[in-house]
Parts: structure tokens; C-alpha cells; sequence
């Protein structure tokens, strides 16, 4: 599932057109499907290759013609909105739906205007250069999993922001939970674990100044229908933690309606709006873990989080904070 | 006062939740912050000398976080704590170089915290004349970064 190659723009359109009208599961012939998509039949015949290229299982029947392997609820403005229910957040400005895009955060960097706003959001079924921090890749298959991010405008915060992202990470926890999936955890600073296994990654990044008012780009990657993937640590998705596929549209509503109102509470009081969510969520409190830095890795028993985020620590050296690097638990000898 | 003394202060500061600590000893006084000295609590990217992160007031000169001298031309700062990065990725070309020509709005780096990765910019033009912080390591607030002249 990795890597897939994405057909160009037009390719990208027909087999759109051509998923949105197999979507529900059910034959159609190839001549409906062509006279839908304006194409004779070896042109129904190449977009089916196209769509089987993005990883989908299409089954072709002699005087059947095509159906998906099982149907396929794309990603929609309009069932998400609908699907939202009311929270204590702000109300979601824009929300943008694309088949395909480099990068959800640079996207909506690229878009955010210079004054403050409503929250942004947009989804996107595909990513090409899908990102996680330092180069890392977060893999993005068509239409399997969410890629979504939303731009928040703060007053001054400065210093407290990198505090956000766990806010972000409980937002998150916090949704996954409601949707009804249990034994969610996370581990600092913002990933979602089930049972261990990476379920959804956040990456945010700030633009402008951080002293006075700034944007900051929430990214968040939630594995919802993958089934399998080249991935090199232990991950799993919605799909496979409770054996059964999920509409997409449901969850990014879930998602919007947590981030939208985790954080505002962030932005109104800090660390402390999330701190015993946090605390109950914590994968690694109590635990014997290493944190990998870029000039060498730190051992020692896990004490949580302070007041602005930070890890802390309890070495041979006294306690240690963390405001960067990579965790991972020990196991018990 | 004694430099053991104030690395358990620190120690002290660290295990609490407490933001800021001072203490007078006599003559003496020595004022701990987790976020840099509150005598610059604005402008993270200003042409000040630079404010100096948990280092007591009479700065003994051994201590790292200090720079050696407070350097000609305009500084950038770090606005936050995190882990200073010159190149967007492992492997990348650095976004800068001493002698180079920034205009402003340049990414001269990423500082990042807990996942939020915060891109630097060069709040004028001019030209990068030194480069004080070594790729991944970690940055206190308001602790300079460049010097451009």
C-alpha cells in the first residue's frame, strides 16, 4: 500500500467520477458506466485499472460488468457537517474536500489568510507527500484512512503552544473512545495507541511569529480502514482494532467536534484544560522508557507530563524534562 | 553563591510546577525562571542582547546556555523551548549559511517542541554572520540563534 503511484489529474477525475458510481457495492454494466463517463468501454476498462491501482479491489463479471469489492463512502463537505453534533467549540469555517493533495497541512498553510478567522478544516482522500516529523513519510492510500488538518488562529500564546499538541492528541483519544473503541492510549507527545500500536499521528506546525498572534496548522493522520501497509513500527487502524470498516465522513465529524472544542479549552486554560485526560491516557507513566534524541538516548521511569508538556523524567542523574525526542517503552524484565 | 546550590535550585524548580523561583542571600540573588528572564517578555526576534535562560544573575561564565559575548549586528532568538534544526529534514540542505543573504521572511530554521515545529524567519534583510547552536540540540527561550548583520 505504500508509495502507490497516483494517476495524473484527468485520470484522477474519471476515476473519481467512476469510484463515486460503484460506491455502492453493486454491478454496473460497462456501458452505463461508459455512457455515464462519457467513454466507450476500453475507456470504462483503463479507469478500472486506474482505481485498481489506488489499491481498490474491483471485480469484473462477463454480462455483469463492474462492482467494487465492497462499497465505498467517499469523503463529503455535507455528510461530515451533517454528522457533526453540537460541542462547546467554535463553529468550523471552511471545510475543504480534495481527492488528492501533496500535503493537508501545506496545503492549508498555503490558503490560511493573514487575520484571524474561523477554524479551517479540510480532508483529503489521498496524500502524496503525507508527512511525519523529520522526514518521516505517513502513508496515505486513497480513500482508506482521514488526512486532516485545521488552522487556528491564537492570540498571544508564545511560549505555551507546543502544549497544544497534546491537547490535540487527547482530542483525538477522546474521539476515538466516543465512536466506541476501547483501551485507547497515548504516548508523548501526541500519538494515539491501541493496544500498543499506532491507531493516529498528529504534526502541527506554527506559522509566523510566535510571540503575538499566530496560526498554527493542526495535522492529523488517523488509520481508519487500512488493512495493510509497509509501515516500520507496530500500527494498527480502526478497522483492524474492531473488525469492522467505518464511514469515514462519521469519524472526521467526531474528530472536528473534539479538536474544535479541546482546543479552545486549550486556549482558554492551557495545559491544565487536558492535563487529567492526559494523565489517564498516559501509555508510559510509571514505565521504564528511553528517549531518543538527535546525540544519544536518556533511560529512566516515566513521571508524566508538567504544566507546559513536557516529559518528564526520572534518571539516574535526577529528574530530567523533555520538550523533544522520540519515546519508547521498555519492556519489563 | 554556589554553583551547587543553584544546580539543586534548578533541580528544585524542575521537580515543582513552579514557573519561577528567586532567592536573596545576602548581597547576593540569584532568580531561576523555566522560560528565560522576565525582563524580556516580549519580542523573541529583537535587535536586545540577548536574555540569558536559568542562569543566575551574577552569570558564573562556565555556564553553557550563556554565549560568550552578546554579538554585533541584529539576533534571532528562539521563541519557545524545543530542538533547534537547520535543515527540514535529516540529510537536507541547510536553510542556511554564514555569509548568506536572507531577505526578511527567509526560514533560517525549525525549533520544535513536542511536535509543533515552528519554521523561523528572518524578521530583515541582511547577511547570516554567525550561526550559534548546533544542529539538534536543544534551545532555551530567548536563546540566540543567529547574528546577520
Amino acid at each position: 500500500m505504500n508509495a502507490l503511484p497516483f494517476p495524473g489529474p484527468r485520470q484522477v477525475e474519471a476515476g473519481l467520477r467512476l469510484l463515486g458510481l460503484l460506491a455502492d457495492g453493486r454491478f454496473h454494466s460497462g456501458e452505463a458506466l461508459g455512457a455515464a463517463l462519457g467513454m466507450g468501454r476500453g475507456g470504462v476498462w483503463r479507469v478500472v485499472r486506474d482505481i485498481e491501482a489506488l489499491g481498490f479491489e474491483v471485480h469484473g463479471v462477463t454480462g455483469k460488468g463492474y462492482r467494487l469489492a465492497e462499497p465505498l463512502e467517499l469523503l463529503s463537505e455535507e455528510r461530515i457537517r451533517a454528522a457533526m453534533a453540537p460541542h462547546d467549540g467554535p463553529a468550523l469555517g471552511g471545510l475543504d474536500v480534495l481527492p488528492t493533495v501533496d500535503s493537508t497541512n501545506r496545503w492549508l498553510i498555503g490558503r490560511a489568510p493573514a487575520d484571524a478567522a474561523a477554524p479551517a478544516a479540510v480532508v483529503s482522500e489521498h496524500q502524496s507527500g503525507g508527512r511525519g516529523r523529520r522526514g518521516r513519510v505517513w502513508v496515505s492510500p486513497f480513500g482508506q484512512n482521514l488526512y486532516l488538518s485545521v488552522l487556528w488562529y491564537f492570540e498571544d500564546m508564545a511560549h505555551a503552544l507546543p502544549a497544544c499538541s497534546l491537547a490535540v492528541a487527547v482530542a483525538v483519544a477522546r474521539a476515538v473512545a466516543a465512536l466506541g473503541v476501547g483501551d485507547v492510549g497515548l504516548k508523548w507527545p501526541n500519538d494515539v495507541h491501541w493496544r500498543g500500536r499506532k491507531l493516529a499521528g498528529m504534526l502541527l506546525e506554527l506559522v509566523g511569529e510566535a510571540a503575538g498572534p499566530c496560526k498554527v496548522v493542526i495535522g492529523v493522520g488517523v488509520n481508519v480502514n487500512m488493512m495493510a501497509a509497509d509501515i516500520d513500527q507496530p500500527w494498527t487502524s480502526l478497522r483492524m482494532a474492531t473488525g469492522q470498516p467505518w464511514d469515514r465522513n462519521r469519524v472526521a465529524a467526531r474528530l472536528l467536534q473534539e479538536i474544535l472544542a479541546g482546543v479552545a479549552r486549550f486556549e482558554r486554560q492551557g495545559m491544565a484544560a487536558c492535563q487529567a485526560d492526559w494523565d489517564a491516557l498516559d501509555v508510559a507513566r510509571g514505565r521504564r522508557v528511553a528517549v531518543h534524541l538527535a546525540d544519544g538516548t536518556v533511560e529512566g521511569t516515566a513521571l508524566g507530563t508538567d504544566g507546559d508538556g513536557a516529559l518528564r523524567l526520572r534518571t539516574d542523574q535526577g529528574i530530567r524534562r523533555f520538550h523533544a525526542g522520540e519515546v519508547s517503552l521498555r519492556v519489563a524484565r | 553563591m554556589d554553583i551547587r546550590k543553584i544546580k539543586k535550585l534548578i533541580e528544585l524548580l524542575e521537580e515543582s510546577g513552579v514557573a519561577e523561583l528567586e532567592i536573596c542571600e545576602g548581597e547576593e540573588s540569584v532568580r531561576i525562571s523555566r522560560y528565560g528572564s522576565a525582563a524580556h517578555p516580549m519580542a523573541p526576534v529583537a535587535s536586545a542582547p540577548p536574555p540569558v535562560a536559568a542562569v543566575p544573575e551574577p552569570a558564573p561564565s562556565a555556564d553553557a546556555a550563556t554565549p560568550p559575548e552578546p554579538p554585533a549586528g541584529d539576533v534571532v532568538l528562539s521563541p519557545m523551548v524545543g530542538t533547534f534544526y537547520r535543515a527540514p529534514s535529516p540529510g537536507a540542505k541547510p536553510f542556511v549559511e554564514v555569509g548568506q543573504r536572507v531577505e526578511e521572511g527567509t526560514v533560517l530554521c525549525i525549533i520544535e517542541a513536542m511536535k509543533l515545529l515552528n519554521q523561523i524567519e528572518a524578521d530583515k534583510a541582511g547577511v547570516i554572520s554567525g550561526i550559534l547552536v548546533e544542529n539538534g540540540q536543544p534551545v532555551e527561550y530567548g536563546q540566540t540563534l543567529f547574528t546577520i548583520e
